[in-house]
């Protein structure tokens, strides 16, 4: 209750960011407030399933949270505790927290793994999540989430830049495409993220460096695997003449089982999550990453190679964005930035990734949780990027201020 | 109302970026030097004033997104047209390598 005094809550209001935010909250402790999720809604007004999944995610991972809802789920008080991981005794056994994910659930798994991935530098032992239930997609969604290999192969390796790089893996133990109507799954995820540091190392990335390579991974779950040569096909037609070093891989797997939940026939199960789709990424000679996510859409009619060609333009697009981050990366980046030191760290962008409604969001959510304003320049090459200086909180990890 | 300069400079960008009058939307679309009607009419036509500032302040329709929308027709097209590829062709190891170090 000091806590209340001396620290108010701060205000936000909308669903949007929602995770973004509360991650932010965690990691510097400050007690907020949302209002307004969904209040306009007739039909689905207050938290969605994947929103009240993610806090019950953060409140098994966090030790001393406490989260409130208003009766219709539009308001929620969050106040952080600190950053346990899957240390023994809070919900986790044997050093592994299960975390089950509803059948409601429409958004992919990324959507939980990329927040939890910003937190678990800061944690106080290591982190260590199986996602299960009927809950898990995979694969890319309709809903706007990247795949879970886009996290693993251009998301993970973005955590290397600040020295956070040992013991980190994410398993995909049993994969899934969103189910019918775009709800559930019923994959099977393991994130272990054991490289706890005190701060993150202060970052200046300027140089964008060319591309050099592609790789990606085509998954075709419960249908013929022909679907991931079809995609690989298209897409290395339009990709090959830039870069000859383009290499897909092609995981089939078969369609995952979950209860019906009938009464009368309590054994029954069916297959969820059937689909195929590609994710691609392309990595330059300076190590930035740059990824592009297609996926079929649950109602299927669209061929594999439709697929492949959207996520070869796809990811010409975001590299023709230019900067050293996409817009995916950036706010991973940027925040992890505003955790370090208290230094200056530098950051090039594309124009048209710093000049977005998230990017521009992000400067004013960081900003009123204490970090410092940006600053932004023109980078001064023909690239016409701007490069943004972050400086950081120096906070890092509570847990670990006695090294 | 934002006669002056060219779109897309840094320094308004920087300006505009922590004026919390306007809303991250707002931000962009002045950045860009977007005239507001064509945004509108697209969005939906029938909203009066009095509408359109409680829309700004709750977008309680709007998600959170990671990929964003991409229109594929307009996609394929810009990437089939020569002029767009040889733009990008920089931006790869493959292509004029000799001219940079």
């Amino acid at each position: 209750m000091t806590d209340e005094r001396t620290q108010p809550l701060l205000k936000f209001t909308g669903q949007k960011y929602l995770t973004h935010r509360l991650v932010l909250s965690t990691l510097t402790g400050r007690p907020i407030r949302i209002s307004q999720i969904r209040s306009s809604s007739p039909t689905n007004p207050g938290l969605a399933p994947h929103e009240v999944s993610f806090l019950r995610l953060l409140e098994s991972i966090t030790n001393g949270s406490t989260i409130e809802f208003s009766y219709t789920g539009t308001t929620l008080v969050y106040r952080p505790g600190l950053i346990t991981g899957s240390a023994d005794g809070l919900g986790a056994s044997g050093g592994v927290l299960r975390h089950e994910l509803p059948a409601g659930c429409t958004r992919g798994i990324s959507y939980f793994l990329i927040p939890l991935c910003l937190l678990a530098p800061f944690s106080k032992a290591q982190v260590n999540v199986i996602f299960h239930g009927p809950g898990v997609i995979t694969s890319a969604t309709p809903t706007g989430d990247v795949s879970v290999d886009t996290v693993r192969t251009a998301i993970l390796p973005l955590f290397a830049q600040f020295s956070i790089e040992r013991n980190i893996e994410l398993r995909i133990l049993k994969r899934s495409c969103a189910g019918p109507g775009g709800k559930g799954g019923g994959g099977e995820v393991q994130m272990v993220f054991g490289h706890q540091v005190r701060l993150p190392k202060t970052l200046h990335l300027m140089n964008p460096g060319r591309v050099k390579r592609i790789r990606g991974v085509a998954y075709a779950i419960g249908v013929a695997g022909a679907n991931n040569a079809r995609m690989i096909d298209t897409a290395r037609g339009v990709l090959n003449k830039f870069v000859p070093d383009t290499y897909i891989f092609s995981d089939v797997s078969s369609a995952p089982f979950i209860s019906t939940n009938d009464r009368s026939n309590p054994g029954a199960k069916k297959k969820i999550g059937i689909g195929f789709g590609l994710s691609l990424v392309a990595e330059s000679s300076t190590g930035c990453l740059y990824s592009a996510d297609v996926v079929c859409p649950p109602s299927g009619g669209v061929p594999p190679e439709e697929i492949g060609k959207q996520a070869a333009y796809q990811l010409l697009e975001i590299i023709s964005k230019g900067g050293c981050v996409s817009s995916i990366a950036a706010p991973t980046m940027l925040t992890l930035m505003a955790m370090g030191s208290e230094d200056v760290g530098r950051l090039q962008m594309g124009r048209d990734v710093i000049g977005s409604e998230e990017m521009i969001e992000l400067g004013r959510d960081l900003n009123a949780f204490g970090g410092s304003g940006w600053g932004l320049r023109d980078a001064g090459d023909e690239s016409g990027d701007i490069v943004v200086s972050v400086v950081g909180r120096g906070v890092g990890n509570v847990g670990r201020k006695i090294a | 109302l934002h006669g002056h300069g060219k779109p897309y400079r840094t320094s308004d960008l920087a300006r505009m970026m922590y004026n919390l009058s306007l809303s991250p939307a707002e931000v962009i679309k002045k950045w860009r030097h977007e005239t507001e009607d064509d945004e509108e009419a697209k969005e939906d036509g029938e909203e009066d004033d009095f509408f359109k500032i409680s829309k700004a302040e709750g977008p309680s329709t709007a998600e959170d997104r990671y990929i964003s929308h991409f229109d594929y027709v307009t996609l394929e097209k810009k990437w089939e047209d020569e002029d767009n590829l040889e733009l990008i062709r920089k931006r790869f190891i493959s292509g004029h390598i000799s001219e940079k170090s």
